[in-house]
Parts: structure tokens; sequence; C-alpha cells
């Protein structure tokens, strides 16, 4: 197939080759070339060979044929009459152009000072200290030059605040009433009963809590992880005062009446501790009380929107009493400890904005959005309902439990309640002094793709609005949300705003789709065969993607070339990035743990990894 | 895997759509699956009746071992099963 004089332009240093039969004598002009995308397969399969063919940048100013040849014929010097030599003019350029890239990168590995280099400008060299050092430097250095001083004097505004006060639970307990005593929580006993009542699908719901030294216990599916978690007073959600239980989570479990696990495909039931990557944002921390609730459903349920929403509704049942004892029992004053956050706006500083896509397929492919109380269900709405059309949400809604994720599959992949409780890219963007976060939005991913474009323009617009300098879009999971996904990059993307995308592909989620703005992408994958391995959480993103995507994005911003990814999934490129942001910054980056650190029997050994 | 790289074409009829999912019978007589909608890829709404292609290759053995894990959920699921039904049939 032949090529447009852009693509070519796009391909200049790539290898010339014909896309058809050619005639000596034949001026060569685009029309007659290759797309050089599909040469590496080519090449692989041994169609093609390489070796000393010219660059399309090469042959086509004028340059023929003097020999007929057949398609997929590389140009080699001895089949045209002429060809401008490696960019004679251009190395010239690029030798002068070099010190500045090369400025540009080493500005962060040296930490003090950025060299511009201003090529047009006759050899002019400028030197600025960039202060707070590091390669964040580079984008943080721009509305300096850009703004001048009056940049510089505007100051952070502090828009609201939320403070957690936490309280540490030790033990769990039944009891006759639903209480706090000292660092005990007791639950009261029949309270199952009544939560059983209060959904017509739930037909049975027990209450086991599960100790650190208990969790080799066999668990049905996981569908989701949540904080404890309360509002004082009368604080709606995202700021004021939450308490929140420390050393205790609820984790919802449940089947039909026959055992077939709810909103899932397959079974990841099992012992907890080989199903669960500790640690992670939406996972259990090791040393973690679990009270894990097993729900039996009306069977024939389990993938019909009620159902899982009705086990959820009636774990939340139990929860709000739990809530109610902690808004009346635990005085604020009294908390083990207090954590501050803060939504910062930083004027003068980059722009940015994060896009949280969400699943909204219909069953559990859902979440609550904005309930009353820290992942409650009460007052929420589900985006499914809503239309999964775009939803604002300040960075301190996020942090204050706004998202009741009705989890599905897959279980390494999909973000539970508590990972938008603890939502690394969030908090890692809120704290940046270099970036001003200006929110959250919100977009569910609907089934057919008819209404993927429908909200992803939604969501075009909305970011141009909102006059970024910078985007980040996430996903969860895998699978069709990648449609929309991607689309969502592109309806930023082409309105000029530099766009980075979070999303678990590796082996088994890679792309099915893209477009040339998905040129900057983070792969949140830490499995180590870069599948879907069960293990709850292992694949969502954390606090070292953040940090990667973070990078990214300033590099963007900063006029910087993202490099393109390798053909097939390599897990070096991660680890090569992740060094470089180590070195650039300053910092050592934690690397979270894969299913290789979880417990495993002999056999299992032998037969994975 | 010794065969993975070889895709074959599959077709398959919708014969149910739940909410989040649908279920295939493959055409052929070659089986049935039921997948999350998520996995599926669809212009607009899945109806019964409609068809659906997809490329696929065929299941290949990854070991002759049983995996404990695996086998060890079946049981327990089977075992609760026959539970729940000891207790209606008492109830009746």
């Amino acid at each position: 197939m032949s090529i447009t004089a852009e693509t070519a332009k796009q391909h200049a240093n790539d290898p010339a080759v014909l896309c058809c039969r050619c005639e000596a004598g034949t001026e060569l002009t685009p029309a007659n070339f290759e797309d050089p995308n599909i040469f590496p397969d080519l090449v692989d399969s041994g169609l093609l060979n390489l070796d000393g063919a010219l660059k399309l940048g090469q042959v086509l100013n004028g340059t023929k044929l003097t020999k007929t040849v057949d398609s997929l014929t590389p140009i080699t010097p001895d089949i045209v009459d002429k060809f401008d030599e490696v960019g004679a003019g251009e190395e010239e350029a690029a030798e002068e152009a070099a010190p500045a890239a090369a400025a540009v990168a080493a500005a962060p590995a040296a930490g003090g000072v950025i060299n511009l280099h201003i090529g047009e400008g006759k050899n002019i060299d400028i030197q600025i200290p960039a202060g707070l050092g590091g390669g964040a430097a580079v984008a943080g250095a721009a509305p300096v030059v850009a703004g001048g001083a009056a940049a510089a004097e505007l100051e952070d505004k502090v828009v609201r605040e939320l403070t957690r006060k936490h309280y540490v639970i030790e033990k769990v307990a039944r009891g006759p009433e639903t209480k706090f005593d000292g660092k005990t929580l007791y639950i009261r006993e029949g309270i199952e009963k009544e939560a059983v009542d209060s959904e017509e699908l739930v037909l049975d719901l027990k209450i086991d809590v599960v100790t650190p030294d208990n969790y080799h216990t066999y668990s049905e599916a996981v569908m989701d992880v949540q904080p404890i978690a309360a509002k004082d007073g009368d604080f709606d959600l995202g700021y004021g005062v939450t308490k929140v239980l420390d050393g205790v989570v609820t984790v919802v479990t449940g089947t039909t009446e026959e055992g077939v696990q709810i909103g899932e495909f397959g079974s990841s039931e099992g012992y907890i501790d080989e199903n669960m990557q500790w640690g992670r944002p939406g996972a259990v921390d090791k040393g973690e009380t679990l009270i894990k609730y097993q729900v039996t459903i009306v069977n024939g349920k389990n993938m019909e929107r009620p159902g899982p929403m009705a086990a959820h509704r009636a774990v939340d049942y139990v929860t709000a009493e739990i809530r109610k004892a902690m808004k009346k029992q635990l005085d604020a004053d009294k908390a083990d400890s207090e954590e501050v956050l803060k939504q910062v706006r930083r004027p003068g500083k980059k722009k940015v904005v994060i896009v949280k896509e969400i699943m909204g397929q219909g069953a559990m492919h859902d979440n609550y959005l904005f309930p009353t109380e820290p992942v409650g269900t009460l007052g929420a709405r589900p985006n499914v309902d809503l239309g999964n059309v775009p939803v604002a949400a300040s960075p301190l809604e996020v942090l204050d439990g706004c998202i009741h994720a009705l989890t599905c599959i897959g279980p390494a992949s999909k973000e539970m309640s508590r990972h938008y409780w603890r939502e690394p890219l969030v908090l890692e963007v809120l704290h940046d002094e270099e970036l001003d976060l200006c929110g959250v939005i919100f977009v569910g991913s609907p089934q057919a793709n008819t209404e993927k474009f429908y909200v992803s323009r939604r969501v075009g617009q909305m970011v141009e609005m909102l006059d970024v300098d910078g985007a980040f879009v996430t996903t969860e999971g895998f699978g069709n949300n990648h449609v929309d996904f991607v689309t969502h990059i592109e309806n930023i993307g082409k309105r000029g705003v530099p766009v980075v995308g979070h999303s678990f592909c590796a082996m088994q989620g890679a792309l099915v789709v893209g477009n040339k703005y998905c040129d900057a992408m983070v792969d949140s994958n830490k499995s180590k065969s870069g599948i879907e391995n069960e293990v709850l959480e292992c694949n969502c993103l954390d606090k070292e993607d953040a940090i990667r995507g973070i990078a990214m994005l300033k590099a963007k911003m900063a006029g910087e070339e993202v490099k393109p990814a390798e053909r097939k999934w390599n897990p070096n490129v991660k680890e090569n990035n992740l060094e470089a942001c180590e070195k650039a910054l300053g910092i050592k980056i934690e690397r979270a743990a894969n299913e290789q650190s979880l417990p495993m029997s002999q056999k299992r050994k032998e037969k994975y990894d | 895997m010794k065969y993975g790289d070889k895709l074959i074409r599959m077709e398959g009829v919708i014969v149910a759509v739940k909410d989040g999912a649908i279920d295939v019978d493959l055409m052929g007589r070659l089986g049935f699956i039921s997948v999350p909608k998520r996995m599926v890829i669809s212009e607009g709404e899945l109806k019964v009746g409609q068809t659906v292609a997809w490329n696929m290759s065929f299941l290949e053995q990854k070991s002759t071992e049983i995996n404990d894990k695996y086998f060890n959920n079946l049981t327990v699921r089977e075992a609760r099963r026959l539970e729940i039904l000891r207790q209606y049939n008492e109830e009746e």
C-alpha cells in the first residue's frame, strides 16, 4: 500500500521500500513506497531485508529508478540515479540542536541548572537556576520562563481541607450491640438477619473476622475491599472531618445458592494469603483484620444487575451501623492519629486534570458515585444510571470514598473501593509542587461503541473547557473499555493537550486499538508473565506507576519526545523508566511486589514461574 | 504453548444476554462460551440472535499435573452445593 506525503515526512528516517513493481526511469514519490509500520513483521518473517536500504527522506527529492524492480524492494544506491546524503544540511542542524536536546535531557541529572540553547538566536545560552532541582525542574521552570516575575509571585491556595481522624482497632468481636470499647469493635449479634431481610435477593449473610494469624483461610472471590469510615458532624464528602478505623477493613464476598461466584467468571476464590497482593492501594495491608462478609444471593442473579447491588447494600447495612457507632462514640478529640489532606491549587504551575475511566457496562461493571458516607451506598447514584457521562469530583472527594466500586473481573486489575481512598495518582499529583491539579473527572465505560464515543466526546469538551496544560487518563481492568480509553486520549490529544494514559496492558491486556495521541502510556502491570494472575489488585495503578506517569507528562508538557514503545511487551521498559526517574529525581522508588512474593505450595511453584 | 500463534476465525450466535454477560453458541456445534460483556466489542446493544466473531486457537493442556488450588476450590464448591441441597430437602 502506498503512503501519503505526510506519512513519508513522519518516516523520513525509516527505510525506503517500494510498495509495487516500478519501472526504470520512474521518479519516486511517496505513492511508490510501503508504510514503514509494517516492516518489523516482514523482517521477522524473512520477507524483507533492509540491509543497505536508503532512507525515505533521502530519495524523495527527484530521485529516479535506474532499474525495473519488484514490489517490496528496498531502495539501495545501486538502483537509483541519485540520493541525498544522510541529511547533509540536516546533520549540521542536528549538531547545532544537539546541545539543546542534551541540555534538556541532562538537566534532570544535573539537578541545579537548565541549559536552553536557541538555535535561531545565534548561539544564545541561557542558564536559569531551577531551584528545586531534579527532573521535575524541566517542567517546573517552563512557566517561570513564560510568565516572568508575575508568575513567580502567584501564591498557592488551599481550596479546602479534609482531616482524617484515625482510630486504631486491635480486636473485632461480636456482642449484644455495635459499639466501641477501648480498641475493640463489637458488632451486634443477629445483625446478619436484619441485613438479609433488608434485601429481597439476599438469602444469607455470614460475618467472619479474619485476624492476621488466620490469613490462610478459604474465601469466596473477593468482590470489594472497603475502608470503614464515617463523616463527622454535618460535613459532606470531600471536606471537613472523616473518622476512619485503622487496622480493620471490610471485605465483601459472595455467591449464589449454588455456590457460583457473584460477578465472576471462572474461579478466583481460594486462600486469602495466596490471592491477595498485600499493601496495594486497593488491597488489604498485612497485619490488618478483615471483617469478611459472605453474602448468598438468589440463583441466577449473579450476572444480573440487582444481584451484586443487593449484596453490596446488605453488607453496607452492617457497615452503616458501625458508622453510627463511630459518629456517636468515637471522640473527635481523642483520635490516635490525624492526617490533614489539603486540596491545593497552584496558580502559575502546569494545570493538569486526572480523567479516571470506571466500568459502566452493566451488572457488576458499575460503581456507586457520591454516597453521603465514605464508600457507603445511601445517597449514591450508579454511574450506569447517570448514562456514564463524565462527572467532576474534587481530589478530596476521591480520597474521601466517593466511589463505592461494584468490583467485577478481573481481580488483579479492577480497582476496589479502597483504591480510590488511597488513589496513588491523585495523591502524588496533589502533593507535587510543580503541578496544579484542578480536579478529577470520572467517566463510565458503556458497552456499545456508539455510547463510548458519545461519552468520550463529552470528556474531550470538558477538558477543553478546563484549559489544562496536561491530562492523565486512567482505566481499570481491560477489555472493551480500552476502546473508550484510547478515544478519551484522542479527544483530549487532538485539542493540543499533552496526555498520558495509564492502564494494565502487558501481554493479556494489550490494547486492541490505538491512535497517534497514544504515544505516552504507562503500563501498570506487575505480574511476572504480564497476565491477569487472579491475585487481587496485583496489576492496579500503584505509586511507582504514578511517579512514572507524572514524569512522562512533565516531559511531554515540556515538549520532549517520548520514545515509541517496543512492538512486544517488554518489562524492561518499565524498569528503565523507573531507573531514569530515580536518577532524575534523586529518589529511591520502592518497586511494588508481585505474585512472586506470595506463599506458594511446592506444586504450584513447579507449574508457574 | 506449542501451537499458540495460529489464529482461527470462530463465529457464534448470542443465545442469552444478561446484565453483565452474554452466552454464545459456537457455530458448527463447537461448544458454548459465556463471557463478561466487557470482553465483547459491540457497535450497539447486544441482542439474542446476533452473530459474533473472534479469533482464537485450540486449547492446549498446560500440564498433566492437577492444580491443587483449583481442584480444591471445585471440591469445596461441590460440597457446599450438596449441603444447600440437603438443607432444602430437610426444610421440605
